[in-house]
């Protein structure tokens, strides 16, 4: 059941009528009611799967509790708990990638293997759940946090419907208690969550559909496109993955909202970063901090030197790359963003960021440019993220970077409107929570009639549907 | 709850109102389903040549140009699975049914159900054609809403469509879509024929499951004393060039098979002819209206020459 389909559209509102109206009097039959919601809400998926999430769900539940009661053992429970998470996600996720690169390995040393690939379907949203597992034990064992004596609310913790298949990864210290006390209905955070709702169905099918059948042509048939095609299609893709990851992200805070519920803020207008650091404080905020606190400290973060420090840096990048999918291509997705990672510490750490000349105008200027470079190379760098595999994204950039960049592309002004106008919308927005907070719109009529123009164009893209691109991770 | 539903209610009732309107203009105006649908059942008793099959035919074959009364059932991405509903549906109805004819293209064999082509279609089949379309399951709201079934895109576009043109049926009394014109022909054939292809290639041979379809069609013919004429429909070169010729071999060896197996049973295949020319085709795989005369006349000589 994706969120831009009718059938969501129809279980959520039976969902929310359910939740504040019958159930609403005891907290256990809501969450009861919640956590049965969630399973169905898989189980439209793949049914079968939901072995392995009840599965995760026990493992985890109770390495929290022998995490806190066995003290002495504490670590071995802690990393039994992460090895145990780290094989089922690696099974599914990684089993082929693995396989197929041995036999590879052994092909160039002249032997030949004969392993043959299984046909593994990759259960959806098990990157997030269990990276929100292995935080939670990792917070026991830190004394961050108590393990959950609740198994139903631990359960709800792992398999929260909004959240489950592509995050936000929620840690356990802001989303348990909030399941563990009486939600309230608040008018304010339904409204929120509504205006997220049609904002995040605004960026899924508005934007992010409309580029994906643009962008899916430009790169099946890159061969026979001019650079500056090339170039817009890398652009387009851009905001088709942020249209895609951040329209989803919004419609499961707001479905988490008319719950109740708060979850984490995923996306902070991460087009507007100005350098690579203030990208990745923007852009999957829930991920880039669960590396931060997961990876990187633990690693030693950057107070051991230099040299570990650039190696941290290298480590979780690829990490994030490889979190992406099994696929060499989102290595060096997250090597190069690693490499841009470091030179920008270095340049900032050389430049002091002294501004030459400082003025109203100038500083516009500066931060225009630092965007607009920020948004290009990173832009760049996504050719490795789409592009099938190393050698097709290599001769795409190839083509892109060529003679045939400065003629004009082959490309509707509509897509350049649509992307470019979006941006500026979010630029004048820069400073609010999310793009359709109106709250300086003093009339009520213009309100309600950007609102219903939301609407409009929302159910008039509707029917390309495309599925969300971060459901495959 | 009560000033969040009573805001709420703002937009639902501005979403309702729409929703409404559109099942209305799909209830009530007419188009090429329910136009087929009735006029097939007034055509029962003088039919004597059935044809079936999806645009390639629907815009290929035109029932005027056929000496027998004829009648054609195909529609636009019609595969064989909904061949075999209609058939089934009605070929107890035919007083003096002597041919039906079904085409087989590219597309046809290996076509699975119930994909992207039948999404909005298969609810169109089962409220105005009158077909139980098991495809559609029990729980999916979709075949009590027709409006809820095609995209609000496409239903606005066959509003303005309707208000300029006073209709959406784009076929004629005897069922031929009348819309692809020689003056309306698209010239850049070779662009468009990389993305048709495209389109059509599902890199699969497998045949099986629409093979079993045509055989009980065949079967159901034979009992009745009724012939089945195969056509593989002609396509523009743009076209036949592109595709998987190893493809395009099998789908003319399954058809030729079930001719030589079936003793009721023709295969006439066009699909490379080249008797058939640029001015012909409407795109690289559809006739126009002047190709349309043309294929039509060669399968009548062929059923005047086999009556």
């Amino acid at each position: 059941m994706l969120f831009n389909s009718l059938e969501y559209a129809l279980f959520l509102p039976i969902v929310f009528l359910l939740y504040w109206f019958v159930f609403k009097n005891n907290l256990k039959s809501q969450n009861v009611f919640l956590l049965l919601a969630s399973y169905f809400f898989y189980a439209c998926w793949n049914w079968k799967f939901l072995v392995l999430i009840i599965s995760s769900t026990l493992i985890n539940y109770y390495f929290g509790r022998w995490i806190s009661e066995k003290t002495k053992n504490a670590k071995f429970f802690l990393w039994t708990g992460i090895i145990i998470n780290l094989v089922i996600l690696g099974f599914f996720k990684y089993y082929n990638f693995f396989i197929e690169n041995f036999v590879e390995i052994f092909r160039i040393f002249g032997t030949e293997l004969n392993i043959i690939p299984l046909k593994i379907i990759l259960p959806i949203g098990i990157s997030f759940y269990t990276f929100q597992g292995i935080a939670y034990l990792t917070d026991i064992y830190r004394k961050d946090f108590k393990p959950s004596d609740n198994f139903l609310s631990f359960s709800i913790f792992i398999t929260f419907f909004p959240q489950l298949v592509a995050g936000p990864i929620e840690r356990a210290s802001d989303l348990l208690p909030q399941i563990n006390n009486k939600r309230i209905f608040n008018y304010n955070q339904a409204v929120t969550g509504l205006k997220l709702i049609a904002l995040g169905l605004f960026e899924k099918i508005v934007i992010a559909d409309n580029c994906a059948i643009l962008v899916n042509s430009i790169y099946d048939n890159y061969t026979a496109e001019s650079g500056s095609t090339l170039f817009f299609g890398a652009i387009l893709f851009s905001f088709q993955i942020y249209g895609d990851f951040c329209g989803y992200s919004h419609i499961a805070i707001g479905s988490a909202n008319l719950l109740g519920f708060n979850l984490t803020k995923n996306f902070n207008y991460p087009y507007l970063a100005q350098n690579i650091a203030d990208f990745w404080r923007r852009w999957h905020i829930s991920f880039s901090y669960w590396l931060r606190d997961y990876i990187y400290f633990p690693l030693g973060g950057s107070k051991k030197g230099e040299y570990k420090k650039i190696r941290n840096l290298t480590i979780v990048f690829l990490i994030s790359g490889i979190w992406h999918g099994a696929d060499w291509t989102f290595v060096i997705y997250g090597a190069i963003h690693a490499l841009l990672y470091i030179i920008f510490i270095y340049y900032r750490k050389w430049t002091k960021n002294i501004r030459i000349f400082s003025s109203k105008i100038t500083d516009t200027l500066y931060d225009f440019t630092a965007i607009a470079t920020t948004f290009v190379i990173l832009t760049v760098a996504r050719v490795f993220f789409r592009a099938e595999n190393y050698s097709e994204s290599v001769e795409y950039l190839k083509r892109m970077f060529s003679e045939s960049l400065f003629e004009k592309p082959n490309m509707s002004r509509f897509f350049i409107v649509l992307m470019f106008g979006f941006l500026f919308l979010e630029w004048l927005q820069k400073d609010k929570e999310h793009l359709l907070d109106l709250s300086d719109v003093r009339s009520k009529a213009t309100r309600y009639s950007i609102y219903l123009a939301v609407l409009f164009l929302v159910f008039y893209n509707v029917g390309n549907r495309q599925d969300f691109i971060y459901f495959q991770f | 709850m009560k000033v969040f539903f009573k805001k709420i209610s703002f937009f639902l009732t501005a979403i309702f109102v729409v929703w409404f309107l559109v099942e209305c203009f799909y209830r009530f105006v007419p188009n090429n389903y329910t136009e087929k649908h009735k006029n097939i059942q007034n055509n029962y008793n003088k039919t004597e040549v059935l044809i079936f099959g999806n645009s390639h035919t629907f815009y290929g074959l035109n029932p005027k140009y056929f000496d027998q009364s004829s009648y054609n059932i195909a529609n636009i991405s019609q595969s064989i699975y909904f061949d075999k509903l209609l058939f089934d549906r009605h070929i107890d109805g035919f007083k003096d049914l002597k041919y039906v004819v079904l085409n087989i293209e590219y597309t046809s064999l290996s076509q699975k159900d119930n994909t992207m082509e039948d999404f909005w279609r298969k609810y169109f089949y089962q409220a105005q054609m009158d077909l139980e379309v098991s495809i559609i399951p029990f729980y999916d709201i979709r075949q009590y809403s027709l409006a809820l079934s095609r995209s609000f895109k496409n239903s606005i576009n066959s509003i303005n469509q309707y208000y300029k043109n006073g209709t959406i049926t784009e076929c004629d009394e005897f069922g031929w879509g009348n819309i692809y014109t020689y003056e309306n022909r698209r010239l850049n054939l070779d662009e468009l024929a990389v993305r048709t292809v495209r389109k059509h290639e599902d890199n699969s041979m497998d045949f099986e499951v629409n093979m079993q379809r045509i055989k009980s069609i065949i079967k159901k013919c034979n009992e009745k004393n009724i012939r089945i004429i195969l056509v593989s429909m002609p396509v523009h070169k743009s076209y036949s060039e592109k595709v998987n010729h190893e493809k395009v071999k099998a789908i003319h060896s399954v058809a030729e098979n079930l001719a030589r197996e079936h003793s009721n049973t023709s295969y006439i295949n066009l699909f490379y002819d080249e008797n058939f020319l640029d001015d012909d085709f409407f795109d690289p795989d559809h006739l126009n209206n002047k190709g349309a005369e043309k294929c039509s006349e060669i399968v009548n000589e062929f059923i005047k020459q086999n009556n």
